[in-house]
């Protein structure tokens, strides 16, 4: 599994920053350590509680379950809120393999200017990149609105590019619509708790209403989600459940103590075109729930790389100092029964990593194989 | 004598140069271009074809103020469309933060189920914030510098997403009032 680090300009970073500031009072890991008893989903050894202590809580706690933060009071941001406006370029930063990668956000300051996803990113204002930490590359890039910075690129196909890209206040849809030549691509980056489905919905009604792309009748409909970090996983059983028939398993909850619930596919509203989805190292943890259930229905045919491998869902606490405990309460089964966790998704097509920063090439994979003769 | 012959032979050959080079590029205008044209019928061909291109110039401009025309309606009527939603946004986010208190007392009451009132309250502060988020958005639209295409598609989420926190809202009322039963 490839390592990869993302830097969202202007979002917030609070679990980062937890990592760094002061350890809570013992009343409060009095109560973590009580969170943790009761509620994360394979029961700690009263050995393994005690063993947490105030100064070093967070790996603590990461050696009791590896998803679970401690957030200081007041660098809390509710997750599943969706993203807001930021001031900036209208990209985030991707570390991979020792490089550093732009990923773009359609109709955003940086795409306008016409940079490709996934460019690799060389200079900022003539200053080179190697060398600089992922924070002093942020900085560089951040700034006030309506100021301007010089990127030396390097596109996902070996074009040297120099962008003035200026800066300003932007919000990212959140359903993008990417519109590589003739074929119509929607990204996904965050399933949010009940705004999601409804604007993919509404991109559909959209791209209808605007007409076919001008490409093949039967070319599918291709969901980009190798950027899609995970959300709200209610929201992506919903968002299967567009896609497949009344009563169909989308998944299974395994609470604590080895109870399951399953989740089936509501009655409603039913979208029936085939369907590709872009998968990578990167999706992650809700995106693999909505991509296993439609690859194990044989709903979408998967291309890319293995998935990131987290199968599990967290809850936030809010403990008496406004701190905040996010533990793994439940693991999610795929409708076959299995857990993603540590393993990931295998897609149908597996391609090269140059193949992968290619959208355009990944889309040429995505096509229906024409007869021959 | 012989001084003004020469004079007037350089002179012709000059004007049937000008001759055999007629052409009515502007640029190439000058006084020699000029007497050719009078004298070949060009600048009658040359005042037409001015006249032809004013007009399809003036057609040009004609069809830019219609689409112009077409682009301002289409901006006031997105704006209409924008400002009803914020209308809309703020009737919920009120309907909202009315339920919010009527959820707080409920908390308070005895014999309320407490972890059901815990959870409907998390719901409820999640739609709060979903609700705060919606009217920036809109906010947001409104100066957001995006093409028109990206502008529709982003209030065509918008108008979806609002839907569905409407829908949330009225599941948390009938909660609320299965609650305080």
């Amino acid at each position: 599994m490839r390592s990869m680090r993302r830097v969202l300009f202007g979002l917030g970073l609070g679990v980062v920053a937890a990592v760094h500031a002061a350890g809570p009072s013992d009343r409060v890991v009095d109560e973590v350590r009580a969170h943790l008893r009761e509620q994360l989903a394979q029961p700690p050894s009263e050995a393994a509680l005690a063993a947490l202590r105030r100064d070093d809580l967070t790996l603590g706690l990461m050696a009791l379950d590896p998803h679970a933060r401690f957030i200081p009071a007041g660098e809390y941001r509710p997750p599943l809120m969706g993203p807001e406006a930021w001031t900036g370029i209208g990209a985030s930063l991707m570390f991979q393999a020792g490089e550093v990668l732009l990923d773009v956000y359609r109709s955003g300051p940086a795409d306008r200017v016409g940079v490709p996803g996934r460019s690799r990113l060389v200079t900022i204002d003539g200053l080179a990149v190697k060398g600089l930490t992922p924070a002093e590359i942020a900085t560089r890039l951040r700034g006030e609105p309506a100021t301007e910075v010089v990127l030396g690129l390097i596109s996902p196909q070996g074009a040297s590019l120099r962008a003035h890209v200026r800066r300003e206040a932007f919000r990212p849809l959140d359903v993008e619509v990417v519109e590589p030549d003739d074929q119509r691509v929607l990204r996904l980056r965050e399933f949010i708790a009940g705004l999601t489905r409804a604007a993919f919905v509404a991109t559909i009604e959209f791209m209808q209403r605007e007409g076919a792309p001008a490409g093949a009748p039967d070319a599918p409909l291709v969901i980009d989600l190798r950027d899609a970090v995970g959300g709200d996983l209610y929201e992506a059983f919903d968002l299967a459940a567009l896609f497949l028939p009344q009563g169909a398993v989308l998944g299974e909850q395994r609470l604590r103590g080895g109870e399951t619930r399953a989740m089936t596919a509501p009655a409603g509203t039913k979208l029936n075109m085939p369907l590709v989805l872009l998968v990578g190292p990167e999706t992650a943890s809700a995106a693999e729930v909505f991509a296993g259930a439609l690859q194990h229905h044989r709903r979408a045919r998967l291309i890319g790389q293995q998935t990131y491998g987290k199968c599990s869902s967290q809850t936030d606490v809010v403990l008496s100092d406004g701190s905040v405990l996010r533990l793994t309460n439940r693991e999610i089964l795929l409708p076959d029964g299995r857990s993603c966790s540590g393993t990931g998704l295998v897609p149908d097509l597996v391609v090269t990593d140059a193949v992968f920063a290619d959208l355009a090439r990944l889309l040429e994979r995505a096509r229906p194989a024409r007869p021959k003769g | 004598m012989r001084a003004a012959l020469a004079g007037a032979i350089v002179l012709g050959a000059t004007v049937l140069s000008g001759c055999a080079n007629v052409s009515t590029d502007p640029r190439e205008g000058g006084f020699f271009g000029g007497v050719s044209g009078i004298n070949s019928g060009t600048y009658d061909a040359r005042v037409r074809e001015r006249d032809e291109r004013l007009a399809q110039v003036r057609e040009t401009q004609r069809a830019l103020e219609q689409e112009t025309g077409q682009l301002e309606s289409q901006k006031s009527a997105t704006a209409r469309q924008v400002e009803a939603d914020r209308v809309r946004v703020q009737k919920l986010n009120a309907d909202v933060a009315a339920l919010d208190k009527r959820v707080k007392t409920l908390s308070a009451q005895e014999g309320a189920d407490q972890k059901r009132v815990k959870e409907l309250q998390t719901r409820l502060d999640t739609l709060k914030r979903q609700m705060g988020q919606q009217t920036s958005a809109l906010d947001a639209l409104e100066g957001s510098g995006l093409g028109d295409a990206e502008t529709d598609l982003r209030r065509q989420q918008l108008e979806k997403q609002r839907d569905g926190l409407r829908r949330e809202y009225e599941l948390l009322m009938k909660m609320q009032l299965e609650l305080a039963r």
